[in-house]
C-alpha cells in the first residue's frame, strides 16, 4: 500500500493506534523477526504479564502504521512498547524501567500513586547525602532514622555512626592523644611547664559531645532547608512499596514510596558470653561515657579496637588489647604488625591468642570493677584479669534483620546480614536500593556512603550515568602511629599478580620533629607496591607516621590517576615532611637492602 | 588603691547576685526588687542575703517551655509580648546570652516575659521557627514574630531589642 497522503487517512490510522493504545494495558509494536522484540516480549512473559504484539511486518499497512507512531511517539524503530497508555519505548528503554520499577509500578495497575518519591532508611552519611540529593533534584523524599540505644542505654543524634560514635569523636579523642605526646614533646624544644600534666576525661567528653550536638542540629537544618521530609521512627518494610514507621512512644505510621534506599549501618557486635551485654560497654557507649573508663580491656583487634585502646593509652590509662588471631584483618599485616608494636612499645598490653569466656562484675561504680575470665585459642591457659572498663570492638553487624526485607523480597547474605548489590547500588528487588556499610564486599567508610548515595540519586532522578567507584579507595586507620594506605594490601597484590610481577619499594623513616624529642625513631615507614606488568603502576600505598589521612589523601588521588613509580621518582618533594618519603624510594624489599636511617 | 578595687569587687558581685533576674510583677518583690535601681542598699551585705533566700512562689522571668502545647498557651496565646531565647546545650554563646537576656527582660518589670526552648527537647518548635544556628531569639507579640536575631548581643542592644519589643 501506498504512503497516506490524504488528511482523512492519517486521522483514521492514528485514531486506529490510539484505539489499540487505550485498549491494551500492554501493547508492543513489533516486528516478527526482531531480536529486539522477541527479548521485550520475553520480559512479559517472565513478568507473567499478558502482551499484545502487533506484528507490522505481517500486516498490509505496517509500514504506515510504523511512519504514524513516529510521529505520535518521536518513535521510529521497534519494539516500540506502551504500558497502561504510556509510552515506554524501545527495548533498552523497557529493559531500564524494568530495572528502575517503573515498568512494575505501571504494570501495578490504574497508576497506582505513592506518598513519596522516595523513602530513604538510615539518617547516617549515606543516606542524608542521597536524600538531599534526591530532593534537590525536586523529588518528594523522606529520610527516617531510629538509634535503637545500647544495651547501657547510649543513645545519640540524627547523623549515624561516623558523626556521633565514629570519625568524628574518635578522631578529636586521638587528638587528645597526640596533644599528650606533644606534651612530653613540647619541654624537649624548651618549653617549661613544672606542674604534673592531668587529663580531665569529662571536659573531653563535654567538649566532643558538644560539638557532636552542633553537627546533629545541622543535618536537621539541612534536611529542612532542603525540604526532605524527617521522621525520627523505626522503620520496617510490611510490604514492597510500604513501611511502618514506629516512634519512640510506639505510635505507628505507614508510608509507602515508589523507591526505597536502605542505609541503616551497623552496629557493635557483642560476643555472646555472660556478661557482655550486662557489663561491657562498645563503641557506641565509649565517647559519651560520663566518667573515666580507668583500666581498660580492649577486646578485638578491629580497627576500632586498636583505635580505642590507642587513644585510652594515649589519656595515660592502663590499655590491654585482647587478640584472638591477627591484627586488623584484611590491611596489610606487614603495616598492622608495624602500627601494634609500636603500640606496645609505648605501654599497650597485648594479650595474643585469648578469647574472653566471662565477665563478671567485682563491684559497682564509675567505673567499677570487672573480673574477665578468658581462655587461650591454643593451649588450656586460663586469663583472669581485673578491670574498671571492658570495651567490645569484635566488628560490627548490619543493621538489616529487623526492618522486614522478608516482606520486601530483598535477598540479604544470611551469613552476614550484608546486602548484595549491582554496581549501581540496586537489590534484587529493581525498587529497593542500598548504600554503605551494609553492602557487600564494600567498603565500609563514610566518604564512599556518602559518594554512593550521591551518585544514586543522581542516576535516578537526572539521568546520571556516573556509578560509585569502589577501587583505590584511600582510608585510614588513627592508632597511635596514624596508618593510612590506598589500593591493594602486600597479600592481596601477591595474590592477584604474583610474587613475579610485583615490585615492591619501601623505606623507614624518621620524621623531623620528632628528632628533637630523640623518639620513634626507625619506626615510622613507607611502602609502595607497583605492577611490574603495567610501567610499575602502583597498586599499593601504604604509610605509617604521624598525619597519615594527610598524607594519604592527595596520593590517593594520584593513584586515581594511576600514577607510575616513575612519575612518582620524577615528583619534587616538599622538604622537610614525611610525605616526601615517597618521591625518593629506591631500596626494594626483593633486595633485601638495609632501609633503616642512619643518625648523621 | 588596695581597698578600692576591693570596695569595687564587692560592688561587682553585688550587682550580680541581685540583678533583677525575676519577673517583678509579683507584689511581694516587686518594690524592693525594682528600687534596686539606686545602688546604695545594695552593698548592705545583710539586705544582700535577704534577697538570696529562695522565693518559688513568685513569678519568674523566664520559663522553659514544656511541649508544643505549653508553647501555644503560654508563648502564642500570651497577653505579654514574649522573647523567645532557641538554646542548647551544646552551645557556648548561648550560655552568654541567655543571663544577659534574662536581666534585660528584668529590667522591663514584668512588661515582658522570656520563653527558653531548647532545640534539642524542642526541634519540631525550632524548626517550624526557621531555627539555623543557636542563639535564636524570636520576639513575639500576639502569636506574630515582630523581631529576631541570631548570636551575641551586648546589654544595650538587648535592652533596644526588649524596648522595641514592648513598644518603648
Amino acid at each position: 500500500m501506498p504512503p497516506i497522503e490524504n488528511d482523512t487517512g492519517r486521522a483514521e490510522l492514528k485514531t486506529r493506534i490510539q484505539q489499540l493504545i487505550d485498549s491494551n494495558p500492554v501493547l508492543v509494536f513489533s516486528k516478527s523477526y526482531c531480536p529486539f522484540c522477541v527479548k521485550v516480549k520475553d520480559l512479559f512473559k517472565e513478568l507473567n504479564v499478558i502482551c499484545n504484539a502487533v506484528e507490522l511486518d505481517l500486516m498490509a499497512d505496517g509500514s504506515n502504521l510504523q511512519d504514524m507512531l513516529m510521529e505520535m511517539t518521536g518513535q521510529k524503530t521497534v519494539p516500540n512498547v506502551f504500558i497502561n497508555k504510556t509510552h515506554i519505548g524501545g527495548c533498552d528503554k523497557t529493559l531500564q524501567a524494568h530495572r528502575d520499577g517503573l515498568l512494575q509500578q505501571l504494570l501495578g495497575g490504574e497508576n497506582e500513586t505513592y506518598d513519596y518519591d522516595l523513602i530513604v532508611i538510615g539518617g547516617g552519611s549515606g543516606g542524608l547525602a542521597c536524600s538531599k540529593e534526591a530532593a534537590l533534584l525536586g523529588k518528594k523524599v523522606m529520610v527516617l532514622d531510629y538509634v535503637v540505644p545500647t544495651p547501657l542505654g547510649t543513645t545519640w543524634g540524627l547523623g549515624g555512626t561516623c558523626v556521633n560514635v565514629g570519625c568524628i569523636p574518635k578522631k578529636l579523642m586521638h587528638q587528645t592523644a597526640v596533644l599528650g605526646t606533644a606534651m612530653q614533646d613540647a619541654r624537649k624544644f624548651g618549653w617549661e611547664f613544672s606542674e604534673a600534666v592531668k587529663h580531665n576525661w569529662e571536659t573531653m567528653k563535654t567538649a566532643v559531645n558538644n560539638y557532636i550536638g552542633s553537627l546533629n542540629w545541622g543535618y536537621r537544618v539541612a534536611l529542612r532547608d532542603k525540604n526532605v521530609n524527617y521522621v525520627n521512627a523505626y522503620a520496617e518494610f510490611i510490604e514492597p512499596h510500604k513501611i511502618k514507621a514506629t516512634n519512640r512512644r510506639g505510635k505507628e505510621v505507614f508510608h509507602t514510596a515508589a523507591r526505597f534506599v536502605l542505609a541503616t549501618g551497623e552496629r557493635p557486635r557483642y560476643l555472646g558470653i555472660p556478661g557482655d551485654k550486662e557489663y561491657c560497654i562498645t563503641s557506641d557507649d565509649l565517647f559519651s561515657l560520663p566518667h573515666c573508663p580507668g583500666k581498660t580491656l580492649v577486646i578485638g583487634a578491629s580497627y576500632v579496637a586498636l583505635e580505642c585502646g590507642g587513644f585510652l593509652a594515649g589519656l595515660g590509662l592502663d590499655v590491654t588489647v585482647m587478640v584472638r588471631s591477627i591484627l586488623l584483618r584484611g590491611f596489610d599485616q606487614d603495616m598492622a604488625n608495624r602500627a601494634g608494636e609500636h603500640m606496645e612499645e609505648h605501654g599497650v598490653k597485648f594479650l595474643r591468642k585469648f578469647v574472653p569466656v566471662k565477665v563478671e562484675e567485682l563491684e559497682k561504680g564509675t567505673p567499677g570493677r570487672l573480673k574477665v575470665t578468658a581462655k587461650s585459642t591454643d593451649s588450656d591457659e586460663i586469663f583472669e584479669g581485673e578491670f574498671n572498663t571492658v570495651l567490645i570492638a569484635v566488628g560490627r553487624d548490619a543493621c538489616t534483620g529487623k526492618i522486614g526485607l522478608d516482606k520486601a523480597g530483598v535477598h540479604v547474605n544470611a551469613k552476614n546480614g550484608k546486602i548484595p548489590v549491582n554496581d549501581e547500588e540496586q537489590t534484587n528487588v529493581p525498587h529497593i536500593y542500598a548504600i554503605g556499610d551494609i553492602l557487600e564486599g564494600k567498603w565500609e567508610l563514610t566518604p564512599v556512603a556518602i559518594q554512593a548515595g550521591k551518585l544514586l540519586a543522581r542516576r535516578l532522578y537526572k539521568g546520571g550515568t556516573l556509578k560509585c567507584d569502589y577501587v583505590n579507595v584511600p582510608t585510614t586507620v588513627f592508632t597511635p602511629l596514624e596508618y593510612g594506605c590506598c589500593g591493594l594490601s602486600e597479600e592481596k597484590a601477591l595474590e592477584l599478580y604474583g610474587q613475579d610481577n610485583i615490585e615492591i619499594y619501601h623505606s623507614l623513616f624518621w620524621p623531623l620533629e620528632f628528632t628533637v624529642p630523640n623518639r620513634d625513631n626507625n619506626k615510622c615507614y613507607s611502602k609502595i607496591i607497583c605492577n611490574k606488568l603495567d610501567s610499575e603502576r602502583v597498586v599499593g600505598f601504604h604509610y605509617l607516621g604521624p598525619n597519615a589521612g594527610e598524607v594519604t589523601q592527595g596520593y590517593g588521588a594520584a593513584m586515581k590517576c594511576g600514577i607510575t613509580k616513575e612519575q612518582l621518582d620524577n615528583t619534587v618533594g616538599i622538604h622537610p615532611t614525611c610525605a616526601e618519603i615517597f618521591t625518593t624510594m629506591e631500596v626494594t624489599k626483593s633486595s633485601g637492602g638495609d632501609i633503616s636511617q642512619a643518625g648523621c | 588603691m588596695a581597698h578600692r578595687l576591693l570596695v569595687r569587687r564587692i560592688w561587682t558581685v553585688s550587682v550580680r547576685d541581685v540583678r533583677c533576674p525575676r519577673a517583678p510583677s509579683s507584689a511581694l518583690y516587686s518594690t524592693s526588687l525594682c528600687s534596686s535601681a539606686s545602688p546604695q542598699p545594695l552593698l548592705s551585705p545583710r539586705r544582700s542575703l535577704t534577697r538570696a533566700l529562695p522565693v518559688t512562689s513568685r513569678r519568674q522571668v523566664s520559663f522553659n517551655v514544656q511541649d508544643q502545647e505549653d508553647f501555644t498557651e503560654r508563648v502564642i496565646n500570651s497577653e505579654l509580648p514574649v522573647v523567645i531565647d532557641f538554646h542548647a546545650q551544646w552551645c557556648g554563646p548561648c550560655k552568654i546570652l541567655g543571663p544577659r537576656l534574662e536581666k534585660a527582660i528584668g529590667k522591663q518589670k514584668g512588661r515582658v516575659t522570656m520563653a527558653k526552648v531548647d532545640i534539642d527537647e524542642h526541634t519540631d518548635l525550632a524548626i517550624e521557627y526557621g531555627v539555623s544556628a543557636v542563639p535564636t531569639v524570636i520576639a513575639m507579640r500576639g502569636g506574630d514574630v515582630i523581631d529576631q536575631f541570631v548570636g551575641i548581643k551586648d546589654e544595650d542592644q538587648l535592652d533596644s531589642f526588649v524596648k522595641k519589643l514592648i513598644g518603648q
